[in-house]
């Protein structure tokens, strides 16, 4: 892997303990225990991705049917292949609507995420880098916000979006998708692990403001985990529907998730629907896997809560 | 707009509505800050309207293409149930609901006893009460007093698979006796194979049931509630169904699922009990089996003697704080009860609603396709079905709670826990909790 | 936004020379605190107050309701209201259920997974984390109307290769919700942590397990007696956010409660009925009630889990 070594802490901490116990298992086995072992570990791994892979095949074919065959055919196959179909009924409904979805939820998930990671990195940096009074009580009260459930939170929301106004405008979904209480979280560790002491130390000595630091230094270094906190919060934004779903009436704005929530909330009293909301969420996480095969060198490093050696 | 509620208002009594539909006018004269019916041309009343019935925006946009001293802008909510009614809800108490709102029957009563919505008794004079199913308007009246513009009646049929009814030997059944025979020959045939599904997921397809064996669950009288669940017409349906699950003659699956939609595609399933729009729905799901299905009325409890409930169906209303209470009514008189608005819902879409005003059916028939039942006149069908609705059923204050209980206690009863007869008591005692708990007056009859 | 504060900031900062002095970083820590705390105090800690506020209240109404609700201070009326209602009770039974199921299979399906790839004998590592991590990217939505078919009797190459396996089982039978719910959560959130794992794996000193390798210790010791005590750090962090997202459970059983035929009541866990109460039956007071209390228990257990981590040694 060309992704930075990640080592634990607690790694060298238990190293001693473990080297004085003798194992008295025999070294070296015979090579036919061995290809069996090697068979059955892959085996188990191939079947784990055939269940994390297999649902997802099913989205591609079954994206590929018309109504009749996706509810009453065998779905993992092409049988009643319609795929230019569903992909014009996407496109022509109402004057391709879906794709006005499509880009206010690059809108929103994209500046969502980017403001999210920022403004998480600058505070998981500060508590990571900084001393100053009530530190981790502060920090405990970020971390208390982990805790609360979504649906708490969206009714007083969107009452508090009435009263400022910005109910049904970008704004009601784009602000609380900038804050992610697990970003900041995240930042910390990263913080500690990826920016070193001494590089901010050497900053200062070349007589750089602390801020400078941060920006030109810090932001910097701590790159990779910026990546994976905007690749989650990106995901985390695309992905949701209720707080859309509380705060916007107007289509024009919603993103993909609220439309193909209504779209399959339609689809029960309209199974024409059906096809439209298979084909629209295939659609809909191909830029998400996209990003996740080509990132994943930055998201996998960035995974560890560990610290860079 | 303020309403002297204390007064006690009588029963539901027709003689009176005229009276109280003056009182409502004077009340609205009186009240400041309405805007007037239409605008100009340069400066025309714009509404806001919301709903998420497919045909929609076309119909707006056929009204707007048509009108230039009112404009409409519509903004498209998810369907009631999954979403859509507590959006509504959310805005009615934040004070920013649309002017227009599409809400189903059985939600109307809800919104109304939570004082969501206006009074528009002023603008049901009898002229236009008379363009309308008198069934639709009693569904629309409550305390004397008109809350909503009936969309469409949604009467209850039996859509059937005729080439399988045939190839049996089954002839249809016109009573629940003889569904039941029907249902028991056909499980003997094909032993997979069930006449109809009861949909363990809509407490409306129970209730249809309920309603049409003659039950009335709600009620207004003086300014109480009355909430009785349990008479006897509704034990018997319950009774009937228990029966038809308990001997697996029906399937259960839930209404419009993979699971249901499947057995149809399989031809496991052979017949379908649903509302006039359920054509519609059923020609999309199976476009394979094109005329080999049939309509028939729903069976009954007596032969001479048809009935039927209805299931879902929907109503424009006007949310309470609207100031164009005039132009939302002209919008939603010009949808339901003008050519051109039923014309533009209906080209948009292949929905088989029948409209709440019977002048308008020709229309309907002539734009839906009937080549998937045989070309068989489906609306004739319908206008029968619904005028054997019965007119006392009405929705009570709290269909949320009432049918969020019956719905659990139905998946309860389909799984063998629980038994209709049971889940008539659970949704009692939801509703008049829920009743109660908001300090509504309510008369609990059983 | 945070170039702004940074842009002023260093101006600030370099008036005062080169020194680290208390007060300079204290103006740095509360410049690139403040955007966060902003946004956090908007759009997290006054909707929290504001719930906390709504909780005390509820609607009366008169008659039969045509005039609309008046709204009254209720004191803790809603809350031993949430805490008498058995539905909402319920939800926590099943929560715990839902835990005792689903955490052993998370964890331990993870962190065996992980030692496989970690063993010198799997193959193609990188495929086999992109292929289990990428359900991840899945919307709870896309991914619950995907298992919905996947469970649906008739159709489900799943069940019918169930039924020939002598292994029938109804996923949507009252047995079968757990069960399903279960499976899908494990099927979006198993790569996700198996990526976590064996990236702490990968970090343990290779040396180490080499020398062990000479002292005669096979996979199995390898495993147990030296990589799974020097993971333990990750172990415990996976644990706790697997507690969290366990609590906040309300995406895939509200679809599939909602037309697939499953036995998934509208109230079966917490955070369904804080939403039941909420939009379904208007009572504002209750759900915020209900809220309330379901964030107490998510900061009670995550303290029981951070505590016992703690004592443990490990640091996240």
């Amino acid at each position: 892997m060309t992704s930075p070594t990640v080592v634990d802490p607690t790694a060298q901490l238990q190293t001693p303990n473990h080297r004085t116990g003798r194992a008295p298992v025999p070294a070296g086995r015979p090579t036919a225990n061995r290809w069996l072992s090697k068979t059955a570990v892959n085996g188990v791994l191939l079947i784990a991705a055939v269940y994390t892979l297999f649902p997802l095949i099913w989205l591609v074919t079954a994206a590929t049917k018309d109504a009749g065959n996706l509810l009453g055919g065998d779905v993992f196959s092409f049988e009643g292949f319609d795929l230019g179909h569903n992909l014009s009924e996407l496109t022509s409904y109402q004057d391709g609507i879906y794709f006005q979805w499509y880009g206010n939820s690059l809108l929103y998930a994209g500046i969502g995420a980017l403001g999210c990671s920022l403004v998480s990195v600058a505070a998981g940096y500060a508590f990571d880098k900084y001393r100053f009074r009530g530190k981790e009580k502060l920090f405990a009260l970020v971390l208390l916000g982990v805790l609360l459930p979504s649906t708490a939170l969206s009714l007083p929301l969107y009452l508090l979006a009435v009263e400022t106004g910005t109910v049904n405008t970008y704004w009601s979904v784009l602000i609380p998708a900038l804050v992610n209480p697990f970003g900041v979280y995240l930042a910390r560790i990263f913080s500690a692990g990826y920016i070193p002491d001494e590089a901010l130390e050497a900053a200062r000595i070349d007589g750089a403001g602390e801020l400078r630091a941060f920006w030109s230094i810090g932001l910097r270094m701590i790159m990779p985990g910026f990546v994976t906190i905007f690749l989650f919060q990106f995901t985390a934004i695309w992905n949701n529907f209720f707080l859309p779903l509380v705060m916007l009436s107007d289509r024009e704005l919603y993103p993909l998730s609220l439309g193909l929530f209504n779209w399959h909330s339609n689809a029960n009293a309209d199974p024409t629907f059906y096809p439209m909301v298979v084909t629209g969420s295939l659609l809909a996480v191909t830029p998400l896997i996209i990003a996740f095969v080509t990132l994943q060198r930055h998201w996998k490093a960035g995974l560890t809560a560990g610290s860079v050696k | 707009m303020s309403h002297p509620w204390s007064r006690p208002i009588r029963t539901v009594v027709s003689a009176l509505t005229a009276l109280s539909a003056l009182a409502a006018l004077g009340a609205c004269s009186g009240e400041g800050g309405q805007a007037p019916a239409r605008g100009t041309a340069e400066d025309p009343v714009t509404l806001t309207f919301w709903a998420w019935t497919k045909g929609s925006k076309e119909v707006v946009d056929a009204f707007n293409a048509s009108h230039d001293t009112i404009k409409v802008k519509f903004e498209e909510i998810p369907s009631g149930g999954l979403g859509g009614y507590p959006k509504i809800a959310n805005a009615v108490k934040a004070g920013i609901a649309p002017d227009l709102l599409s809400i189903e029957y059985p939600q109307l009563s809800q919104f109304v006893s939570q004082g969501s919505l206006q009074d528009l008794s002023g603008f049901l004079t009898e002229d236009v009460k008379k363009k309308f199913l008198p069934q639709a308007v009693e569904l629309t009246t409550l305390g004397g007093r008109n809350w909503a513009i009936p969309f469409d009646a949604s009467p209850q049929v039996f859509y059937y698979r005729k080439d399988f009814f045939e190839k049996h030997d089954i002839a249809p059944p016109k009573t629940w006796d003889e569904f039941r025979t029907a249902a028991e020959k056909i499980k003997k045939a094909e032993p997979k194979t069930r006449i109809a599904t009861f949909f363990p997921d809509d407490p409306t397809f129970f209730q249809a049931m309920a309603w049409q064996a003659g039950g009335q669950w709600f009620d207004t009288a003086g300014d109480s509630w009355r909430v009785d669940t349990t008479d006897p017409a509704s034990v018997k349906a319950a009774e009937y169904w228990q029966g038809m699950i308990d001997d697996q003659l029906v399937s259960t699956a839930s209404s419009f699922s993979p699971e249901w939609t499947g057995s149809l595609k399989q031809g496991t399933t052979v017949g379908y009990l649903g509302a006039s729009w359920g054509a519609g729905v059923l020609s999309g799901i199976v476009t394979e089996q094109k005329g080999k299905w049939a309509a028939a009325q729903v069976p009954s409890w007596d032969a001479g003697r048809p009935a039927s409930g209805m299931i879902g169906g929907s109503t424009f209303a006007v949310s309470k704080d609207s100031r164009k209470t005039a132009a939302a009514v002209e919008f939603a008189l010009w949808m339901s009860t003008t050519e051109a608005g039923i014309k533009a819902r209906i080209g948009a879409s292949t929905s088989s609603a029948l409209p709440a005003a019977p002048g308008l059916v020709p229309v309907a028939r002539k734009a839906f396709d009937t080549s998937f039942f045989g070309g068989q006149d489906l609306y004739s069908l319908y206008e029968k079905a619904g005028a054997s609705v019965d007119p006392d059923w009405l929705w009570g204050p709290s269909t949320g709670a009432t049918n969020n209980a019956l719905g659990d206690e139905l998946s309860n009863v389909v799984g063998g826990s629980s038994t209709l007869r049971k889940a008539l008591g659970t949704a009692h005692d939801a509703t008049v909790a829920d009743a109660k708990k908001r300090g509504l007056n309510v008369e609990d009859a059983s | 936004m945070s170039s702004k504060t940074a842009g002023t900031g260093t101006t600030k900062a370099r008036t005062t020379k080169a020194r680290t002095t208390k007060a300079r970083t204290g103006i740095a820590a509360a410049a690139l605190l403040t955007p966060f705390f902003a946004l956090f105090t908007v759009a997290m800690i006054i909707p929290v107050g504001y719930a906390v506020y709504l909780s005390l209240f509820t609607e009366k109404q008169s008659g039969l309701g045509f005039d609309g609700p008046r709204t009254v201070f209720h004191g803790l009326g809603n809350y031993t209201a949430a805490l008498g209602d058995e539905a909402f009770r319920d939800g926590f039974w099943v929560l715990l259920g839902y835990c005792a199921l689903y955490i052993p299979l998370m964890v331990g399906g993870a962190l065996v997974i992980s030692l496989l790839l970690d063993t010198a004998m799997a193959r193609a590592r990188r495929f086999f984390q992109l292929a289990l991590f990428l359900p991840h990217a899945i919307p709870g939505l896309i991914a619950a109307l995907i298992w919905i078919y996947l469970y649906t009797p008739g159709l489900s190459p799943v069940v019918s290769a169930m039924e020939s396996g002598g292994i029938g089982f109804d996923f949507f039978s009252s047995e079968g919700t757990l069960p399903a719910i279960v499976n899908i959560a494990l099927w979006e959130w198993l790569g996700y942590n198996v990526v976590i794992f064996y990236a702490s794996l990968q970090a343990v000193d290779r040396s180490l397990l080499e020398a062990a390798t000479v002292d005669g210790a096979g996979n199995w010791r390898l495993a147990f007696a030296i990589k799974i005590p020097l993971i333990r750090s990750s172990l415990m962090l996976v644990l706790l956010f697997t507690v969290i997202g366990s609590l906040q459970l309300f995406t895939e059983p509200l679809i599939l409660n909602r037309g697939s035929g499953s036995a998934v009541t509208s109230t079966w866990t917490p955070n369904m009925y804080a939403y039941s109460a909420a939009f379904e039956r208007n009572d504002y007071g209750l759900a915020a009630a209900a809220s309330v209390l379901i964030a107490l228990v998510a900061a009670l257990l995550s303290f029981v889990v951070t505590r016992f981590s703690n004592r443990k040694g490990a640091r996240a």
